[in-house]
């Protein structure tokens, strides 16, 4: 049997009295081979009307699925609608499994071709509906997290802290690298950029007012929470999700434990006191890039020092690493909800991680917004 | 038997594991073409290693593993890619792709593989999802299977194109007696009407009885094949004290995992 060459068939169509045919198929008739006979079977049948058509399928050395497949669509009259087709000589043991499948159940399984009609209403409804669920689970997940996060924090029992020292190294001290090389960078190319414009009222000194309060109040909690959001946010719905798929959530439940209180508190905390950290050093090195800068502008050492500590105040710093401390808080709490809002599929663990960086970039810009707005008035 | 032609799969001095540690080491062994041979063993005993590197997914540390006379390890391009299209392999977890129907799953190798005409595809999807008694749900998805229904519609995508050998990583694994015994069934009637070579991995006895041909049975303390053997011969004869436990379902009274 192993000795036939793959693509060895040989189909014969052979015309006798008018209105029958007979097809004889000799060698191997396997998924290639099929295909060709295919083609030359409809091209030699579809011009013909045929009262009878035999097939015979006794030279056949060796026939596979495909094959078998080949010879039900003659069988089952479906090349030739008119005729009765009879299939003969087949092996006995493939006989039988010729049999098995008739054209009853061609007919009963195969797939009704689909159609898939979009109604406007049906698809707003369920939009709404979603997001409506979406909104009830944020609100209960707030509410939740609040409840638990002071009682979890103060039984000493039920805070894991090496599991939040984990998790600190993980997003915080691993983060260090790519931070540095984003808040150098950015602080390069902002002071580089508008050094150019105050050229022209010779104004270029006071770069380093200027990246000096962005850096500060805005870009160094900003940089730090993206940053966050895209290596740890991620990182967390993906592992909750996961959780979730692997039927680990369920284990916790079941032995009494909540999932809220030993997996999602842990994290919040942890980022709770790195965004912080981590913006400071992100601040610190996006200034160096402005100062950078300035130094290659040919300014002193003293003039730049002079400069930075007078346009910053105390309150500045506070307000930015108070920023931070909101936005870790987001971005941590987004990260695991989505992760346990993870559903039931192979893509599911992806969609969350997707979700997760998603609202956790938007909700970072919507709380940066609230903070400029309330500061502006606390100013007053 | 014996004629060398008919020697399917041959595994010379084989030595596989991961990053330079072997896992099992001198293997040895031929499969024959059309029979159900089963690659059996503890929990731990390197049988999905085994077989991971058998369909060319992972380079063995050592040895060679002959298919159809052709080297596994050195096969490139066209030849590689001939190769592997005589592979038909079910994983042990499915591994459906989620996105797509169960008839979507079992049409994508003639979709991609083939110039097949349309109706053929769809005919002997819808024949071999019928042979393992899943006609009725061709149109769902896999997440809306049994676990052992989706085992079976593995089993399916893998013999879409009629591949020569056939790889099953524990089919029976997860099942209910029932479906594994109308499993087992299965591979014994495919194997014998198409004239396809089974590879099982498998700890399942019951199952072995009923379907290997020849076993080769791995053994975790001494990393190597300890015997080989038809089942039954093996169950009555074998010496080893290891091979008779397993094979007689008795607890291993020196290791007993309950120390009392």
């Amino acid at each position: 049997m192993t000795n036939i060459t793959q693509n060895d068939l040989e189909t014969v169509l052979q015309f006798g009295p008018p209105g029958f045919a007979r097809v004889v198929l000799r060698g191997c008739l396997n998924a290639r081979s099929a295909a060709d006979s295919w083609k030359k079977l409809e091209d030699g049948l579809r011009a013909v009307k045929l009262e009878k058509l035999e097939v015979d399928a006794s030279k056949l050395q060796l026939c596979d699925g495909s094959g078998l497949s080949l010879l039900r669509y003659l069988g089952m009259g479906l090349m030739t609608p008119d005729a009765a087709v009879s299939v003969n000589g087949l092996d006995p043991d493939l006989e039988q499994i010729y049999r098995a499948f008739t054209l009853k159940d061609y007919n009963a399984l195969r797939p009704l071709s689909r159609v898939k009609c979009h109604s406007i209403p049906h698809d707003v409804g369920r939009g709404v509906r979603q997001a409506a669920r979406d909104w009830r689970q944020q609100i209960e997940f707030l509410g939740n997290v609040a409840r638990n996060l002071l009682p979890t924090l103060w039984s000493r029992r039920q805070t894991r802290w090496p599991e939040i020292g984990r998790i600190f190294e993980q997003a915080g001290a691993d983060a260090v690298p790519i931070v540095s090389l984003v808040s150098i960078l950015v602080g390069l190319v902002i002071a580089f950029e508008s050094v150019q414009t105050l050229a022209n009222f010779g104004a270029q000194i006071y770069v380093v007012n200027m990246i000096g309060i962005i850096m500060v109040r805005e870009l160094g909690p900003l940089l730090a929470a993206v940053l966050l959001a895209g290596r740890s946010g991620s990182a967390f719905a993906a592992e909750l999700g996961t959780m979730k798929v692997n039927q680990e959530l369920d284990a916790l439940e079941t032995f009494g434990l909540d999932p809220i209180r030993f997996l999602v508190i842990q994290r919040i905390v942890a980022a709770i006191f790195l965004t912080p950290l981590l913006t400071f050093y992100s601040t610190f090195l996006g200034i160096l890039g402005g100062v950078l800068v300035a130094f290659a502008l040919g300014f002193s050492r003293s003039l730049v020092y002079h400069q930075l500590t007078a346009s910053l105040h105390l309150s500045d710093i506070f307000l930015g690493l108070a920023k931070a401390v909101a936005f870790g808080a987001i971005v941590s709490a987004v990260g695991c909800l989505r992760g346990l809002q993870t559903e039931e599929g192979p893509s599911a663990v992806g969609v969350s991680t997707t979700r997760a960086v998603v609202s956790s970039i938007v909700l970072i810009v919507i709380a940066d917004a609230v903070f400029a707005v309330l500061f502006y008035y606390l100013k007053k | 038997m014996s004629d060398p032609a008919d020697i399917v799969i041959s595994v010379r001095n084989l030595a596989v594991g991961y990053g330079g540690n072997a896992v099992l080491h001198n293997i040895n062994f031929e499969v024959q073409g059309g029979e159900v041979f089963v690659i059996l063993g503890g929990s731990g005993s390197g049988k999905s290693t085994l077989l991971k590197n058998l369909i060319g997914l992972c380079t063995p540390i050592e040895g060679q593993i002959w298919i159809e006379g052709i080297n596994l390890a050195t096969a490139e391009g066209e030849e590689r890619r001939d190769l592997l299209r005589k592979f038909g392999i079910a994983y042990q977890s499915g591994a459906l792709f989620g996105s797509m129907t169960v008839l979507e799953n079992v049409r994508l190798p003639m979709d991609e593989l083939t110039a097949m005409p349309e109706p053929l595809k769809e005919l002997t999807a819808l024949s071999i999802l019928k042979l393992v008694g899943l006609g009725a749900s061709a149109q769902k998805m896999p997440a809306e299977l049994s676990g052992g229904m989706q085992k079976r519609a593995a089993i399916a995508r893998a013999m879409a194109l009629s591949p020569r050998i056939l790889f099953l990583d524990e089919p029976s694994a997860g099942l209910d007696p029932v479906t594994a015994a109308d499993l087992d069934l299965l591979i014994k009637e495919v194997a014998r009407r198409f004239g396809m070579t089974f590879v099982v991995v498998s700890h399942d006895l019951a199952s072995i009885y009923t379907i290997a041909d020849r076993v080769i049975m791995l053994d975790s303390h001494t990393k190597t094949i300890a015997v080989e053997g038809r089942p039954a011969d093996l169950r009555d004869t074998a010496t080893d004290p290891h091979v008779r436990r397993f094979f007689r379902r008795e607890p291993d009274a020196d290791a007993s995992s309950l120390h009392l």
